[in-house]
């Protein structure tokens, strides 16, 4: 599975998927105008490497500082298929940073904690870069 | 516009509190643009960073919502590019976002019982449909986005959301000019 690295947009987050270590990452802001279109074609890499592993610690940081209502879905679809991959025998850490005072994004993050519970959650709360 | 006017319109202006006006043609590169010098005003404006956030986020939401559905240019049908008219302000202690753009008399019935629906409920109603409709499927089939628009603009707004609907003159019968308004 080849490594994805797409850099950030002023409305897209930096994708640094590191399949290879086992260490995916989104930074930044995520509105673009399709979401789908922006993030189709990682949720097939997505798909393909959790199909494909098995018995391994996977980290994913999410580091997102404003998301929009079409991304917030994705997003949703995302944590579900890593929490599916529990079932490999894989373990997922999500560490799902947000800004200290940005309820949203703190409650958006405890609800996928509740939802999803094979995932291993840690909320990170510390100030976003812009 | 001559001086005159002009000077009517910065006291209009001054007098309602405005931070931010655009009237024109909507783009995907001109929304993103835009939310940054909104951003960049709300610093100078010194807003909490939690007002900056959800001002932001209105923002983002009605303009897209704009380029999703809106017509072209209700002054000029020779542009059909998505075109709207938004205007973000602070009175006193709260900050208003006001949204302006023609769209089809066919939608109008549709997105009304959306948003009146959505003003019926309470702030805990607005976020448990917000949870409910992010986890299900269901997609409304004039949606092109996740139909969750309203519903975050109304878990961001301090006051239930408001619109109102004009029905165009002339040429541009069959239309109808959509306003919302949000208030932080």
């Amino acid at each position: 599975m080849q490594d994805i690295y797409i850099a950030a947009e002023r409305d897209k987050p930096e994708v640094d998927f590191r399949f290879s270590q086992h260490r995916l990452a989104l930074r930044g802001e995520s509105f673009p105008e399709n979401a789908l279109a922006f993030y189709g074609p990682l949720v097939s890499s997505l798909m393909g490497y959790l199909g494909a592993t098995r018995n391994q610690d996977i980290t994913v940081d999410i580091a997102l500082r404003y998301f929009n209502s079409s991304s917030t879905k994705i997003l949703l679809n995302i944590f579900r298929m890593l929490d599916q991959a529990s079932s490999n025998d894989n373990v997922v850490h999500l560490n799902w940073y947000h800004d200290p005072d940005d309820d949203t994004v703190m409650e958006f993050g405890n609800d996928i904690a509740q939802d999803f519970i094979t995932l291993r959650y840690t909320a990170i709360a510390e100030p976003l870069a812009a | 516009m001559n001086i005159e006017v002009f000077k009517a319109f910065r006291q209009f202006a001054t007098d309602q509190g405005l931070l931010f006006h655009y009237h024109g043609t909507l783009s995907q590169p001109i929304i993103a643009a835009m939310g940054e010098a909104l951003r960049a005003r709300l610093e100078i404006e010194d807003a909490s960073a939690k007002a900056t956030r959800k001002v932001f986020s209105t923002f983002v939401e009605m303009l897209q919502n704009i380029v999703h559905y809106a017509s072209g240019d209700p002054a000029d049908a020779a542009r059909t590019e998505p075109f709207g008219n938004v205007t973000v302000g602070r009175l006193g202690e709260r900050y208003y976002i006001v949204s302006g753009n023609a769209v089809a008399e066919a939608h109008v019935a549709r997105l009304r019982g959306k948003l009146d629906a959505i003003r019926a409920m309470s702030e805990e109603e607005i976020k448990a449909e917000y949870r409910r409709k992010l986890r299900t499927d269901e997609r409304d089939e004039n949606s092109k986005g996740a139909g969750l628009g309203f519903l975050t603009l109304a878990r961001d707004a301090s006051e239930p959301i408001e619109y109102c609907f004009e029905p165009m003159p002339g040429a541009l019968a069959g239309m109808s000019f959509f306003y919302l308004k949000a208030t932080i």
